[in-house]
């Protein structure tokens, strides 16, 4: 089966000369139809412009991006950029805030000429009503819901468009642990659904435990290491990714077994 | 051992278009000498409020209303004038905020703020002597070209340096209580770990009392030696952080402890929507009284 993205010694450079700023060097890795991939890294590994190159905000240097089987141009196609969808690490920042959700939800309806023009009300309060808010609530504008709430209005924007693929740019950092809780399952349970893939951003590595199918490890615009999930946690190839773990607060005793066995422990 | 910090029955309301509006519902905890005290919650909780009434910088705001006894150090700072107030500040309390490159100011040099941190304490102190004081502070945060941070505007030096440099500023004046609040939470896991470290061993050999204010569970057992859990303006539980960690008594204390992912897997956590009972009565373990 062909993946549904696959990344060819993709790289990108800004700048030149001896200035010239290495975002990402050299990354090839692939995305399987309805997997999970969490990309984690520290801030400056290139994750974000990894994110940015994915969605055709810019360009690569050099190398190819393949999505469903077809190079993808640079200069993307409306049918590429609906099928291609991001949400966005802080929600009150990402939803327009003069806008209603509803509004903010539409607008991709309408440029991407998803659904008849007077079906497209029903499309969007059936996008809020998948992703658990009643459909009424597209009338009220993001500064009259909590964070949580937004970023439910997020994903559904993400997911009215028919996207096949979505990037998670660190989703849930903004929000508190129960909130947390709840749309890391909402999404587990559309990608379950709809056979969604998701290339889930992100640095804390106990929610890619649990999410995610394969984890790949930047540091620096490289990848470093790159496998399954479980692989990555119980037997971490390179010293870094053990650093990675190592860091990681943890609140429970087998948690901590696991973490001292990789590195000795956070304040060792 | 004495108290270093009691705060005993306090609530806060603030006054709005639709009337009066309580965030504290009557909260009282007390932070011993040489004590790390974690009060965690989630964001709305009175966690950050509760720091700032310590402070006394929300007193200063004509629409909020605070009630209840705060003792530092045996005194009733509610007694205190402003002026009092605010030679306390920076001196005998000092503060660490979230995000360190904000708190520090982008248009003066580290070197500059630096000297107004040590000029709290000793108004006379001159600019050689203080760059001097200065190094040797740096040097204890495991910053070792110091000459080159204290020219260095914050914007030019990483997060994880910043935030270093402010745990050396706020421990510049030896503190008998460091206020933190979410410190790390800005920054890098990697990064985390080692400023939580630095500054866990720094209070150590200081013997500064720490509040440490976090919505990080794992964080909190990794730094306190005991936990206030707080919600919605009340204190829902309290006790030594093994006692909490090991045997959650409150509803709400064994939700956010589930609701934590695990590296060691499981999937993601089951919830239960029970929330009513997230509003039970106190839970207090042993040897989390005073």
């Amino acid at each position: 089966m062909t993946p549904l993205l696959s990344l060819r010694h993709v790289s990108k450079t800004f700048g030149s000369g001896p200035r010239a700023v290495h975002a990402v060097r050299d990354v090839s890795f692939d995305v399987a139809q309805g997997e999970c991939l969490a990309v984690v890294g520290e801030s400056g590994s290139g994750k974000t412009t990894l994110a940015n190159m994915i969605l055709g905000v810019f360009g690569q240097s050099s190398g190819e991006i393949w999505f469903d089987g077809n190079g993808l141009p640079t200069r993307r196609t409306l049918e590429h950029r609906s099928a291609i969808q991001l949400v966005q690490q802080n929600p009150l920042s990402s939803l327009n805030p003069k806008r209603s959700v509803g509004a903010s939800i539409r607008l991709g309806l309408d440029v991407f000429g998803i659904g008849a023009r007077s079906d497209r009300w029903r499309l969007v309060e059936g996008a809020l009503e998948e992703v658990g808010l009643p459909g009424d609530f597209r009338r009220r504008p993001p500064a009259a819901l909590s964070g949580g709430q937004c970023q439910r209005v997020a994903i559904a924007r993400a997911l009215a468009c028919q996207s096949r693929l979505v990037i998670l740019d660190e989703p849930t950092s903004a929000l508190d642990v129960l909130v947390q809780a709840r749309v890391l399952r909402l999404l587990e349970d559309l990608r379950r659904v709809k056979g969604l893939s998701y290339v889930f951003i992100t640095h804390d590595l106990s929610v890619v435990r649990n999410v995610a199918d394969r984890v790949a490890v930047f540091r620096a615009g490289k990848l470093v290491e790159c496998a399954e999930t479980r692989a990555i946690f119980e037997d971490p190839q390179v010293d870094y990714t053990r650093q990675l773990i190592g860091a990681v607060p943890v609140v429970a005793d087998d948690e901590l077994k696991l973490r001292e066995s990789l590195s000795g422990g956070m304040l060792a | 051992m004495s108290d270093v910090l009691e705060v005993r029955d306090l609530c806060l309301r603030f006054r709005g278009y639709s009337g009066m509006s309580e965030v504290l519902h009557g909260i009282s905890l007390n932070v011993r000498a040489g004590e790390r005290v974690a009060l965690v919650g989630e964001s709305g909780s009175g966690k950050s409020v509760t720091a700032r009434i310590v402070l006394g910088l929300l007193q200063e705001l004509p629409s909020a209303q605070v009630d209840g006894g705060l003792f530092f150090e045996g005194e009733d700072l509610n007694r205190l004038s402003r002026r009092q107030w605010q030679a306390l500040r920076g001196t005998s309390i000092s503060m660490i905020f979230q995000d360190p490159t904000s708190s520090l100011n982008p248009v003066f040099t580290i070197g500059t703020q630096f000297a107004e941190v040590l000029r709290r304490r000793d108004p006379k102190l001159s600019r050689e002597a203080a760059d001097e004081r200065a190094g040797t502070l740096l040097q204890s945060v495991s910053i070792h070209d110091h000459a080159r941070v204290l020219s260095a505007y914050p914007f030019q030096l990483s997060g994880g340096m910043n935030q270093r440099v402010v745990i050396a500023m706020a421990l510049a004046n030896h503190p008998s209580l460091l206020i933190a609040d979410e410190p790390g939470t800005a920054l890098d896991v990697t990064v985390q770990a080692q400023t939580l470290k630095l500054m866990h061993d720094l209070v150590e050999r200081s013997g500064t009392a720490v509040l440490f204010i976090s919505h990080n569970l794992g964080v909190v057992r990794e730094f306190a030696d005991r936990v206030f859990v707080i919600y919605r303006g009340r204190i829902v539980e309290q006790g030594p952080t093994p006692a909490i960690f090991e045997d959650p008594g409150h509803a709400y204390t064994r939700a956010l402890m589930a609701a934590v992912p695990r590296i060691t897997g499981g999937g993601l956590p089951e919830l239960n929507d029970s929330e009513s009972a997230f509003l039970d009565p106190m839970v207090v373990h042993e040897g989390g009284k005073a």
